[in-house]
């Protein structure tokens, strides 16, 4: 019976070991109890990547504007219609593009109150508090309900909404209380700095009529006022510039080339990087080099207002022109490669971009329609179809200049708002105003100014143009209802907290 | 020395060595079923000896006797013990009496039970009943055998992967999988196979149960109801697959060789037009251009005629003390697209030993080893608009020439600079993955009293993989610099159990048969990878290995290490059989996982089951016609728990350096899903058993359907949390099968079977719905074509409803302005099997069919691959000239695509003759010659409307999607089967 024995010892050591407690061990990644503030915030960071590509925040701005437009190509870019109905604002609740952004800003919240939760130092506090406040003012713009989490203790709570005005007056203490703590702008502009926090809470007076009544938005002479104050408090800064070429702000090296940038997103192979390479894929016929993905257009009443002086239509430019035959700005007929050799599309008609584009292309002509527009420069230095490093411009120096014009303006100061778009203007070609200007031409600057940065909705918005119909693509007057996007229908189910807009 | 060779100078060796039997007075016979068949691999012992053998593969034996032996005692798994007089030289055997069913013995979980005293929904199918040919994985085996069990390979890829469904799908988002238990050792349900991301999307998966033969396979036992799966606890809800491997029998040791060669070729084509075709539709369409002047089938230049060896071997022997089971396999299957393939090797051992005078120690010591070689084709499962090599194949101008008059291929073509070549991506690309897995297994066993047995298993299973895949530099794929991966995955999973098996007579009439055990699962899974996406182009090396060339910045490395997953259980069972008339089993199980949330840590799996034998009550006894006839009811509750580990936890991912974001919400509630379900059965006999008729209904209801649900914003990036819903899904259905042995004489038999299952599935209560059923290629970015929906099937079609073309602008019609509507389910309302088999006199003969209908397939290449939009530069559907359909018609989802799936393959038929012994040396020479896939009835146009690629969104699954999948090969196999 000794066998007996042996298997009782085996039997009881095997029981012995093999009983667990089940708990689970990290092993590839930690539990947030031991995670640092600064890391966090660094990903904090990261989670603002959702700004720059094509399918996100971008679009919902760019798309519903007069300025940008995603035609269906026959064959390409039906993609069961996303693209065309953000353009004739037939959008819904249950769309991705809408949903994806809701969700996409939001993180960035979390992300940021994430930081603040693990004992962060004054500074990256402030940093995270900024991401945060950038998170709650697009959120606001967009769907005008902000979900809002103090902290991250119980997320089983659900968080409380703030709703137009209060979210905007919640920014505006959050940036308030973070100015002085947040560091002096330097060379990495993708820092959270005092300057960004300046033109941020801008925007957010020059918009906070708009987000107590949005069809028809007036302007408080106190928010514009301040609007003013805090430009001058950034211009004051000798490190700002109009730069002499103006796709340099775009450019691969616009980090220390330009003079101009206030808050960026950082785009530096190996470390930290988007999609910032949509900006010209988005744009570019497949047999144009890049290769891109011959998608989204600009209308040719919008183009119709640039003075053909004007640098910023585009025009050719050292190490892409003259390697690709790629020009920058707006593309307009025949293409040529870099020995000036006539393009072609892939029927074989002449890749000669049209003035004329509908929203469902039908012809032969389909893959040539619609003039293009190349406002960052392509990045070659990681190969033609490589990653970029052109840093994503959110605040720059000319928006902030543009904010005080119009925020003289609306106070009543048009000489001195005038004198503000001469400068620009003069630094980009454009004739000089001798006569005086409306908001329309305000407007009308910002356009030909920050094309496809991704605020042109907002500024429509505030000007009152939004709702018009912009010729073919999209002929009539939209509903008060499009001044909002829809909250999606994914969130009202699980945060009884918001409401759905009205109209939705 | 290479594995072709090493095999043949085994096999020699083995044969000299095997020579060496003393003479004495030798019995030959031939042993069969009820039904006539042969019955391979029975035991055959003269009585009071320890002299045995076992019977080939067509029933037959040889022993060598002593003069005074009088009587052979037959005993054959799945059948009872059978003494035969020793009259002659030659002793056949009937194991064929109506009894001999009954006594069949089925595996169940944690042990065996008597087919009498079955309780719940068990069907047992033996080797001999396997399905023919030649298989990667083993599930193919049983395809189209049992009711209720649906295996669908998922594409025609050599060693690719499958679907397994036991009675539908109940789970959104937890797996719908059946657990595969091998000789008592759970697995894990995944492939080590590293996935493969690239130009081409996704790369599909392998199928995880390509390390077994199947030829070391006895029997394959489907658990599909609560009472038989409960006994599995959390991981039971999708039912059980218990795979038992062929074990020695005593007797001297004896050789079983086969060999199967064969050719593959497609079994369908997807009809693009020809150049004729493509002139005419040019000249339908007012086109100038789009003629380049050749003439190809771009789609027959990728394919060839694969070769398809493979050999097994197996050495049994042993006598009452111990016995054992040798086996080596190699397999080498070309695909039928050019390149691909899959070899595997495989080395099993199963051995079990009896100690002491009693014999009351035992010990089983069980080792499988198989190594698999997969080259991929260039395939992705979401492959954008310059799709993958099928897609690139039909899209090819057939006008236009693959390869320059100088014979060098055509690699930037006219068609335009994003038009891929098939051949030079075919060229540029090469991917392949060498998998190693071994399951060992030692199980030492004690019999405390003679019906009181203690045993315990330990097993590891450990399974390591490496792909390396490159695609060159030249190929003109949007972005490619020439890239090249290599991913490394292994997995250490371990089992240990203790079991004690009790089964007193309680009185006269009662009989307990009892279990109860603990089991500890240990799952660790790691993986590593590196990956460069820019070389100089070195033509005579492969990328995988000058990998640094690649510059600093366009190198990534990473690993990852989930959490352990243990899983740590006890369960019981018991059933008493009281006088064979009623028959009640109880079985319980208390699983704890590490996955579950704090709050959730144990659940508890219960299960009840009655059968009434009616057979053996008086006014049935003595019954001329009904020779059985049983009821079975049950009830019971299974659990799914197949959730990523670490979602209960808040957990917080790495990125460079110092650089941290919260990955998932916490969720301390989490915890497995729970099916609940309801089954009665009947199983009838008629005329001895002749005719042998099983009939099911069940009902399973899955509450808190485990989801990766939208968390309330704001929430961190992964966008999920995993959390138990609300809701419920149900499936229902009825399954039928039934046997006859048409006919049954000496020299002519033929039986005919058949098996039906109708099914009914519905999602009820979810709050919200959920997309799925993505599809992709040109022009359809983001788009779906499924929901998760109340009142709906699950992931029931949601698309437009197509309602023409329009006849003056040839562009599409949908119904209400674009409106989407649910539009019918990718779920078989009806899946069913027809098996046949005669012998006459040598010659044997069998055929199986298997098939589905009542669902829809979404034909995702017709939509975005073969669309009317590339006329002019890339080939179209043959279906679209003269629809009159515009030239710009967009690429939308919608109904158009939406086929019928119903189906009736023929998937293999096989005819063979019995050569008998052959010299001296060869014993049971028989040859076989075997179609597989020969030809499939339907009116799908895809390749096969077996399909199921992977299109899932989110991690939701999808179903019944094609999208340019690997080709099915049609297979014709020659067969060589002998014994020494």
């Amino acid at each position: 019976m000794k066998y007996v024995k042996y298997l009782s010892v085996v039997l009881g050591t095997v029981v012995a070991v093999s009983c667990t407690k089940l708990e689970e061990v990290q092993r590839d990644s930690i539990n947030f109890q031991k995670a640092s503030a600064t890391g966090l915030l660094q990903g904090a960071y990261n989670s603002l990547g959702g700004l720059q590509t094509q399918d996100v925040v971008w679009a919902l701005m760019e798309h519903s504007s007069d300025e940008a437009l995603g035609p269906t190509r026959g064959p390409d870019w039906d993609d069961n219609g996303v693209w065309r109905v953000v353009h004739n604002h037939q959008w819904d609740a249950d769309h991705n593009i809408v949903r994806n952004s809701f969700n996409s800003l939001l993180t960035a919240q979390f992300s940021a109150t994430a930081v603040l939760e693990q004992s962060p130092t004054n500074s990256e506090a402030a940093q995270a508090r900024f991401i945060r406040a950038l998170s709650m003012f697009l959120v606001l713009d967009l769907y005008d309900q902000v979900p809002y989490r103090e902290d991250l203790k119980d997320l089983k709570q659900l968080p409380e909404t703030l709703k137009g005005v209060a979210a905007a007056d919640k920014i505006i203490s959050e940036l308030n209380a973070v100015i002085s703590t947040l560091p002096d702008a330097s060379a990495n502009t993708w820092v959270a700095n005092k300057d960004a926090a300046r033109a941020l809470l801008m925007k957010t007076y020059l918009n906070k009529g708009v987000y107590a009544n949005r069809a028809v938005p007036t302007f408080a002479a106190a928010d514009m006022n301040q609007v003013i104050t805090l430009a001058d408090q950034i211009l004051g800064n000798s490190r700002y510039a109009l730069a002499d070429n103006f796709f340099t702000n775009f450019a691969p090296n616009n980090n220390s080339a330009s003079k101009e940038l206030l808050f960026t997103l950082e785009n530096t192979v190996g470390v930290r990087g988007g999609n910032n390479r949509f900006n010209w894929f988005c744009t570019l016929h497949y047999n144009q080099r890049p290769s891109g993905w011959n998608g989204f257009t600009t209308l040719a009443d919008f183009y119709d207002k640039f003075e053909a002086a004007d640098t910023r239509r585009g025009g050719s430019y050292p190490g892409l022109t003259n390697v690709t035959g790629l020009r920058t700005g707006f593309l307009e007929g025949q293409q040529f490669d870099q020995n000036g050799v006539a393009l072609k599309d892939r029927k074989g008609n002449n890749l000669a971009f049209t003035r004329t584009v509908a929203l469902k292309e039908t012809g032969n002509n389909l893959e040539i329609t619609g003039i293009r527009v190349i406002k960052y420069v392509p990045d070659f230095s990681q190969g033609i179809d490589g990653n970029a490093e052109n840093e994503y411009v959110i605040l720059r120096l000319a928006d902030v200049m543009l904010m005080k014009a119009e925020a003289l303006m609306r106070t009543g100061q048009e000489p001195a708002a005038r004198a503000i778009l001469n400068t620009l203007r003069a630094k980009r070609g454009a004739s000089t105003l001798t006569s005086a200007i409306t908001l329309q031409t305000v407007l009308d600057e910002r356009g030909r100014e920050m094309y496809w940065e991704g605020w042109r909705r907002n500024d429509q918005i505030r000007f009152g143009t939004f709702l018009n119909g912009v010729g073919p693509t999209r002929p009539n007057k939209s509903g008060n209802e499009r001044l909002l996007f829809p909250i999606p229908n994914q969130q009202l189910a699980v945060n009884s907290n918001l409401t759905q807009n009205p109209g939705y | 020395m290479t594995p072709k060779r090493l095999l043949p100078a085994l096999f020699i060796t083995l044969l000299l060595a095997l020579q060496t039997f003393a003479q004495q007075r030798t019995i030959t016979g031939r042993v069969t079923d009820n039904t006539g068949a042969p019955v391979a691999g029975a035991t055959v012992t003269v009585k009071g000896t320890n002299i045995a053998t076992s019977t080939g593969s067509d029933g037959t034996y040889r022993l060598n006797v002593p003069e005074s032996a009088g009587t052979l005692v037959i005993s054959a798994v799945g059948y009872g013990n059978m003494d035969a007089a020793i009259t002659g030289s030659t002793v056949d055997v009937g194991l064929a009496t109506s009894q001999s069913n009954l006594n069949e013995v089925v595996v169940v979980g944690y042990g065996t039970a008597r087919k009498r005293d079955l309780t719940g929904s068990v069907a047992s199918v033996k080797a001999k009943d396997f399905n023919q040919g030649v298989f990667a994985s083993p599930d193919n085996l049983i395809q189209g055998k049992v009711a209720g069990v649906q295996v669908i390979n998922n594409t025609g890829a050599p060693g690719g992967a499958s679907t397994i469904r036991i009675r539908g799908i109940s789970s959104i988002r937890s797996g719908n999988a059946p657990l595969i238990v091998v000789d008592g050792v759970p697995l894990s349900g995944g492939s080590t196979q590293p996935g493969l991301d690239n130009a081409l999307g996704t790369t599909p998966g392998d199928n995880p149960l390509n390390f077994l033969n199947p030829a070391d396979i006895a029997s394959m036992d489907i658990l599909k109801d609560a009472s038989a799966t409960a006994i599995y606890g959390s991981r039971g809800a999708n039912g059980v697959i218990v795979v038992t491997t062929k074990k020695g029998s005593a007797g001297a040791p004896k050789v079983e060789f086969s060999t199967q060669l064969g050719t593959s070729n497609i079994l369908r084509q997807i009809k693009v037009l020809d150049a004729a075709g493509y002139r005419a539709a040019l000249k339908e369409y007012n086109l100038t251009s789009g003629d380049y002047g050749g003439n190809v089938n771009a789609m027959n230049e990728i394919l060839r005629t694969g070769f398809t060896q493979n050999y097994n071997l197996a050495v049994t022997g042993g006598n009452d003390n111990g016995r054992y089971r040798l086996s080596a396999g190699y397999m080498n299957q070309e695909g039928i697209v050019l390149e691909s393939g899959f070899k595997k090797i495989t080395v099993g051992l199963t051995s079990s030993f009896r100690f002491t005078e009693s014999r009351r120690v035992g010990l089983d010591v069980n080792v499988l080893f198989g190594n698999t070689l997969t080259n991929s084709a260039p395939i992705g499962n979401n492959s954008g608009f310059q799709g993958s090599l099928i897609g690139n194949a039909l899209q090819w101008n057939p006008t236009h020439p693959l390869r320059k008059p100088n014979d060098s291929i055509w690699i930037n073509n006219q068609l335009g600079a994003t038009t891929i070549n098939p051949l030079a991506l075919l060229a540029a690309y090469d991917d392949r993955t060498n998998l190693n897995n071994i399951i060992a297994s030692i199980s030492p066993s004690y019999k405390i009293l003679n019906n009181l047995e203690y045993r315990m298993l330990y097993a590891i299973n450990y399974s390591q993989s490496e792909r390396r895949s490159s695609m060159r530099n030249w190929l003109n794929f949007t972005g490619n610099l020439g890239s090249a991966q290599i991913g490394n995955n292994r997995a250490v999973n371990q089992t240990i159990t203790h079991t004690l098996n009790y089964t007193p007579q309680l009185t006269n009439n009662i009989r307990m048969d009892a279990v109860v055990g603990y089991e500890y699962l240990r799952y660790d899974f790691k993986g590593s990878g590196m990956g460069s996406n820019r070389f100089f182009d070195y033509p005579q090396l492969d990328y995988t290995d000058y990998m640094q060339n690649a510059p600093a910045n366009d190198r990534f490395i990473y690993s990852f290490a989930p959490p352990l997953s243990e899983l740590q259980s006890l369960f019981a069972r018991a059933t008493f059989n009281f006088g064979d008339r009623f028959v009640l089993t109880g079985t319980i199980r208390r699983d704890g996982s590490s996955k579950f949330g704090a709050n959730n840590k144990y659940g508890i799996f219960p299960s009840v089951a009655g059968a009434w034998n009616i057979m053996n009550e008086d006014f049935l006894k003595g019954s001329k016609n009904i020779s059985n006839l049983k009821l079975r009811a049950s009830w019971g509750q299974t659990g799914n728990q197949e959730f990523p580990s670490g979602v209960a936890q808040r957990r917080v991912n790495i990125g460079v350096l110092d650089n941290t974001s919260v990955a998932n919400f916490e969720n301390p509630d989490v915890k497995w899903e729970t099916n609940t379900m309801v089954n009665v059965g009947l199983d009838l006999g008629l005329f001895a058993n002749r005719l042998t008729i099983t009939a099911d209904w069940f009902s399973r209801k899955t509450t808190d359907p485990l989801f990766a649900a939208t968390p309330v914003a704001p929430a961190p990036s992964s966008g999920v949390i995993w959390q138990n819903l609300d809701a419920s899904i149900v499936n229902s259905g009825f399954e039928f099968s039934l046997n006859y042995a048409l006919i049954r004489n000496a020299n002519l038999t033929w039986n005919i079977g058949g098996n039906i299952a109708f099914l009914k599935n519905e999602v009820r209560d979810l709050n919200g719905s959920y997309q799925t059923g993505g599809l992709h290629g040109q022009g359809i970015s983001g788009a779906t074509s499924q929901l998760i929906a109340a009142g709906q099937p699950l992931n029931v079609y949601y698309l437009r409803k197509f309602e023409g073309i329009d006849k003056t602008s040839g562009q599409s019609i949908y119904a209400d302005n674009e409106k989407l509507f649910y539009s019918g389910s990718p779920n078989p309302t009806r899946i069913y099997g027809i098996t046949t088999d005669m012998t006459w006199k040598r010659m044997f003969a069998s055929a199986n069919f298997n098939g589905a209908a009542g669902h829809y397939l979404y034909n995702n290449t017709a939509n975005s691959v073969i669309n009317v939009g590339n006329l002019g530069t890339r080939n179209i559907s043959a279906a679209i000239p003269g629809t009159g359909e515009n030239l710009s018609n967009a690429i939308a989802p919608s109904t158009r695509y939406l086929e019928k799936g119903d189906y009736l393959k023929l998937a293999n038929m096989t005819i063979g003759y019995r050569v008998g012994d052959f010299g001296k040396a060869f014993r049971n020479v028989t040859v076989t010659l075997t179609g597989q896939n020969l030809f499939v009835i339907t009116k799908f146009t895809g390749f096969d409307p077996e399909v199921n690629v992977d299109k899932n969104v989110n991690g939701i699954p999808s179903a019944g999607i094609e999208y340019i999948p690997y080709p099915t090969a049609r297979t014709i196999l020659l067969g060589l089967t002998f014994g020494l």
